[in-house]
Formats: structure tokens, C-alpha cells, sequence
């Protein structure tokens, strides 16, 4: 905060001359809020890095971002390490070894029945689990966000068309409406499509809670003061209630991340996903392996590492959103 | 009273706007959506010309999508989902409801170790909050949440099913074997369940000993309960009248919710074991494109559930002497 003790000359300048000042572009009210969203953030993190579970999260979901953007240059490494010919890629077929090999010095974690590496897929897998994990809660949140702030922000009429569709969503099972959805929307089995599905069913629980979060906000003096000077509802949705639902959203997203990596996952493994030949996720690893009976033939190391993943992924997600959580909403921070 | 008897009807009355909307929402997509399905078997040249012609009679394709859409809910509210795709001479809720009983006893016998145990397990981590037992529930609990059913499922296969050979993991009873009231039929029904259950019953047990616990300490910071105790009342008695049943109440409503939760870790279990119900159905159902099927399983799914969230909510109406006198 520096800047504040240097005189500004932007504050000095004449309107007149303010256009050719670089500096004054950007308005007064617009830097105090990045000033305040910076300290915001680092204040944030100051708290959160005392929070032990939010950093075992945190630090875990760094290794899973590091082999997801790196994934080529990690098998690099490792095909060093292990003195292997070649850095196996996902789609690699090694006729050298037998298919659904065990576990051996060239493949740690054995080959599938294509001959193709499962230590390969498994770090390449993490690309595509994370990636579906995040646009589709990216969507979710959309969609909950728009509904729950219009559903609250009306109220009435509209309110309760809105809140029943909501139900729908939120009462039946999750599964079965991705089942259905996966089955009927077109799109064969692309990754787009497998997103949207994610995205579409998951938006319900946010809805709810931005709505009751907005309910209350209504009430409040500030609220109230902005509407008697004069201020339109968008104007008082964008710049005041969405501010303070945002917090309580950023929390329930991350936790969302972890819901949508499940449902991937539990989706390929139907095969409702992506098709394991053209893109690789864990849940289409699992998929190619239950296809030919790998627990009942005890090929136990094609099984295990990847649900380790998806177990750890999901861990991860769910320590940083707890942790959040705790410090975004501290009437929690009791428990 | 009277305004706890209004509020069970307004409950009523959104659940069946919910099940409506269900339906609406099974006719779109079904005949509405870009690939339309239905529309898309209609033209599908290798199908038989006897077989497109009973189908389109029979879903009224021929007609305007509105007639298609009376027929349909008329149809829709007996329960009447026409025949099977795959299986030609049976109506699809027959089928339906042969799979249905083995959901009903897996997610029976499931639910009721799951509530008791994950119950459980909360209450005494909330008691002995920031013990060994609550440190150790909590990331047991926490494991099991972040767990794949499906993969948990392969996990104990592993194990019982090929290492040691205790359980069998296929089917919901021996071959040829049929579900009647004698004790080899019995018998063999609970020797194949034993897996399954406990694969949807730890896959599940999280949600359950998470919100109990919660619930609890929740419970624990009230006034009445320093009043208990000041009173002079063992733990376990403040426990057993004070602090549990007021715990309780939003247990139950998250009962319900849940279900939907279980139901869905039910599908996993039954694919994963081939076990015939209802999950196992509609898997089925999608990769045969038999769409008869796959509405009905939707649509009584939703309807169960649904019923179900209305239970709880008027339980909890009668239950809760602050909603039943305001």
C-alpha cells in the first residue's frame, strides 16, 4: 500500500486535462476496490494458511495440477528414472510386453488389455478428470447463481415457478438424472457433452442457497438505502447482493469441483463418458477394466491406483472447500 | 394445529407440481430433444416394418405433439409406459416392477444399518468432540464420502469375492433360484446381499454421521442443555433426553434428501454387482435404447422420492412443537 503515502497527481489534475493522465483511467471507487480486493485476498490467505486441513488440500491439489499440466514431461522423467525406451503416452501400444501384464520394471503399473501403459493413462487421466471437474461446475454455478439470485431477488409468482424446477433437480436422485440426460441429449460421447450433463444436474443445492442467502441480504438497511436513492435492481443485484453472495458461492463451488469429479468419473465407468480410446479419464480406466473382468481375474493394480486418485482429487477439493468455508462464513467456525 | 394441517397440504401440493413437472419434463426429452429418440427409432430402417408400425401407433408418433402429449400424461398417471423395446410382448412397468423389489431390499437392509450406525457414530464424535474417536470417525467419514461407490463396490469384490471367496458378487441369487418364502430361498437371497449392502451401506454412511454430528454440537451450545447439566444430570442422561432428540429433527428432514443419495449409490452398487434392481435397469435400459423402460424407472424413481421427502417433511411437522403452533 505504497502507493497511497505518494501524493496522487491524478486526484490534482484538472477535468480537463484528466484524459491525457494515464492514471485516471481507472476511476477512484474502481481502485479502492481492487485495493480492497487485494487485501481481501491476502487476508484470506493469511487465515487460510493457519488452517492445517485446508493446506493438506491445497498442497495435494498442486501435485494433482502439476501432473495434469505437465503430464508429458512427468512420463519424461519418469521413463528416465525407470530407464524405459520410450515416455509412454496414453494411447502407446508396447507390443513388447503382454497385455494386462503385472506390475514390472518397464510398466509400473502393468499394461490394459491393449497393451497400453496404465501408469501413462493414469497421470494423463488427471488432465481430463480436473478439466470436467472445473467447466462443469463452472456451469453449475451459473445456472445456480442466475436462478438463486432471480428466485430471491423476485420473490412471488416467479419465485415459486422457479423453486419448484429447483426441486425436481434436487429431489431425485443425481445419478439417474445424468443417466437420462446421457442417454437422450445428443453429442454421442464427447467430452462437451459429458460436461453439460454434469452441469445441468448439479446446479440445484447452489440455487438454494444463494436464493436464502438473498432473502436475507433483501431486508437489510443497505439494500433499502440504494432503492430509496434511486438505484435500479440491476444496478442492486450486481453491486450489492451478488458481492455478498459471492463468498458463501466461492466455497460451495469448490466443494461442487469435487461432486462433479465423482460424477465423471461414475459416469465413464457406466460408459456413459468419454470414450477411452480417443480421451482418457480415470473413470474410463476403471470402465476398460471391469469390460474384462480385472477384479474377478485379480489384476488388482489396474483397479486400486486410479480410485486411489479420484479418492485423493476429491479429498483435496473437499479440505480447501471446508477450509473456506470456515473462514467465509465464521458463525461456522464454532463447530 | 389447523396451520400445521395447511402446511402439509402446501407441501403436498408442491410435491405433486414436482412429480407433474417430472413427467413434463421425461415427455420432452424423450420426443422433444435435438436427437429425439423416439423419433430417431421411427426412421431407423432395420427395425422391421411390423415393429415401426406398432410403435407408431403406439406412441402416436403419427400424430401432432400435443395429442402425443395428452395421450401421454393420461398415460403417464396409470403408470403406463407402454411395452418394452427389448423384451416386445411386455409392457415396460412389469419389467419395472419385477427389478423394483430387489432395489426396496437392498436399499432397505442398507438404510437401516446406514441410519443406525452413521447415527451413531455422530453421536458419540460430537460427544467426545476433539477426541481420538471423533478425529478418527471424522476421517473415516470423510474417506468414505470422497470415495466412488462403484470403486468401493470393486474394492470388496476384491477382497471377499475372488481372494477369499466368502461372498458371491454376481446377481441377486444363485441360478435358477427363486425368491420365495423358504429358508434355502432366504437363505441364498441375504448370502447375495451380504456384499451389495455393505457396499451401499459404507458408501453412504458418511452423509449420515457428518450430519448427526453436526446437528449435535449445534444442539450442544444451546442454554437448556448448561441448564441439564447444571441440574446435575449425568452426561449420559443429558445425552440420552436433551441433546439427541433435538438433534433429531433435522436429521429426519435429511433423511429424505439423502435418499436421493442412496438411491444413487444404490445404481453403482447394482452395476457393479449385477445385482437386477432398479439402477441396474436403467443402465441397462440406455445401452439397449429401450426408452419405455428408461421413463418408467425415471418417473417411478422420482415419484418414490418424492413421497418420500413428503413423509419425512410431515413427520417433522408433528415433531417439531415450534412448526406445529406458530
Amino acid at each position: 500500500m505504497r502507493m497511497n503515502d505518494v501524493p496522487d497527481p491524478g486526484v490534482h489534475t484538472l477535468p480537463s486535462e484528466a484524459g491525457t493522465s494515464k492514471r485516471s483511467l481507472i476511476s477512484e471507487p474502481a481502485k479502492e476496490k481492487l485495493r480492497l480486493l487485494r487485501t481481501n485476498a491476502s487476508k484470506t490467505w493469511k487465515i487460510f494458511r493457519k488452517n492445517r486441513t485446508g493446506m493438506r488440500g491445497l498442497v495435494m491439489l498442486v501435485v494433482f495440477l502439476v501432473l495434469a499440466v505437465f503430464s508429458p514431461q512427468v512420463m519424461v522423467l519418469l521413463s528416465w528414472i525407470g530407464g524405459w525406451d520410450v515416455a509412454y503416452d496414453p494411447f502407446y501400444k508396447d507390443f513388447t510386453a503382454d497385455s494386462e501384464s503385472p506390475p514390472s520394471a518397464e510398466h509400473w503399473l502393468g499394461t490394459d488389455s491393449f497393451n497400453q501403459d496404465i501408469l501413462a493413462r493414469l497421470i494423463y487421466g488427471t488432465r481430463v478428470s480436473l478439466l470436467v471437474g472445473l467447466v462443469a461446475t463452472v456451469v453449475s454455478m451459473g445456472l445456480g447463481a442466475g436462478v438463486g439470485l432471480l428466485s430471491g431477488y423476485w420473490g412471488g409468482v416467479r419465485d415459486e415457478v422457479l423453486m419448484r424446477i429447483t426441486d425436481v433437480f434436487l429431489v431425485i436422485p443425481w445419478l439417474a438424472l445424468m443417466i437420462v440426460f446421457a442417454a437422450v441429449l445428443p453429442g454421442g460421447s464427447s467430452v462437451t457433452k459429458v460436461v453439460i450433463v454434469i452441469g445441468i444436474t448439479g446446479w440445484s443445492s447452489t440455487a438454494r442457497i444463494v436464493r436464502a442467502q438473498v432473502f436475507s441480504l433483501k431486508e437489510r438497511a443497505f439494500i433499502e438505502r440504494a432503492r430509496a436513492i434511486g438505484s435500479g435492481d440491476y444496478h442492486i443485484v450486481r453491486k450489492h447482493i451478488f458481492p455478498n453472495v459471492f463468498p458463501l458461492m466461492f466455497a460451495n463451488a469448490i466443494l461442487t469441483i469435487a461432486l462433479s469429479i465423482l460424477s465423471e468419473s461414475t459416469l465413464s465407468f457406466i460408459g456413459l463418458g468419454p470414450d477411452s480410446s480417443d480421451v482418457v479419464t480415470w473413470g474410463n480406466i476403471l470402465e476398460d477394466a471391469d469390460d474384462v473382468f480385472a477384479i474377478q481375474q485379480g489384476l488388482y493394480w489396474w483397479v486400486v491406483a486410479p480410485g486411489m486418485m479420484i479418492v485423493l482429487v476429491v479429498l483435496s477439493f473437499t479440505f480447501i472447500g471446508y477450509a473456506l468455508d470456515e473462514i467465509f462464513n465464521p458463525k461456522l467456525r464454532r463447530r | 394445529m389447523a396451520n400445521a394441517r395447511r402446511m402439509i397440504l402446501r407441501k403436498a401440493f408442491n410435491s405433486f407440481i414436482t412429480v407433474v413437472l417430472v413427467a413434463i419434463m421425461n415427455f420432452f426429452l424423450f420426443r422433444v430433444m435435438p436427437g429425439d429418440p423416439l423419433m430417431r427409432l421411427r426412421d431407423n430402417p432395420h427395425l422391421s416394418e411390423e415393429f415401426r408400425l406398432k410403435m407408431i401407433e403406439e406412441f402416436g408418433l403419427d400424430q401432432s405433439l400435443w395429442v402425443q402429449f395428452i395421450e401421454y400424461m393420461k398415460n403417464v398417471f396409470t403408470f403406463d409406459f407402454g411395452n418394452s423395446f427389448s423384451q416386445q410382448l411386455t409392457p415396460a412397468m412389469e419389467i419395472i416392477l419385477g427389478n423394483l423389489k430387489w432395489t426396496l431390499i437392498l436399499t432397505g437392509t442398507s438404510s437401516i444399518f446406514m441410519i443406525l450406525i452413521g447415527m451413531s457414530i455422530g453421536i458419540v464424535a460430537a460427544w467426545k468432540r476433539g477426541g481420538m474417536f471423533d478425529t478418527g470417525s471424522m476421517a473415516f467419514s470423510l474417506f468414505f464420502y470422497a470415495m466412488p461407490t462403484f470403486w468401493f463396490a470393486m474394492m470388496l469384490i476384491v477382497a471377499f469375492g475372488t481372494e477369499l471367496k466368502w461372498f458371491p458378487s454376481d446377481s441377486a441369487m444363485s441360478y435358477g433360484q427363486d425368491l420365495e418364502l423358504t429358508w434355502t430361498a432366504i437363505s441364498d437371497m441375504l448370502y447375495h446381499l451380504t456384499l451389495p449392502a455393505i457396499s451401499l451401506t459404507l458408501g453412504s454412511i458418511a452423509a449420515f454421521s457428518l450430519i448427526m454430528r453436526g446437528s449435535l454440537i449445534d444442539v450442544m451450545t444451546e442454554e437448556y442443555i448448561t441448564t441439564a447439566r447444571a441440574k446435575g444430570l449425568s452426561d449420559a442422561r443429558v445425552l440420552k433426553n436433551h441433546a439427541v432428540p433435538n438433534a433429531m429433527l433435522p436429521m429426519v428432514a435429511l433423511i429424505a434428501i439423502d435418499l436421493a443419495f442412496v438411491v444413487g449409490g444404490a445404481f453403482q452398487t447394482e452395476v457393479v454387482f449385477d445385482y437386477p434392481g432398479i439402477g441396474w435397469l436403467t443402465v441397462e435400459a440406455t445401452f439397449d435404447k429401450d426408452y419405455p423402460i428408461l421413463e418408467g424407472c425415471f418417473f417411478l424413481i422420482a415419484v418414490v422420492v418424492v413421497l418420500a421427502n413428503l413423509v419425512a417433511d410431515t413427520l417433522l411437522v408433528y415433531m417439531d412443537p415450534r412448526i406445529k403452533e406458530s
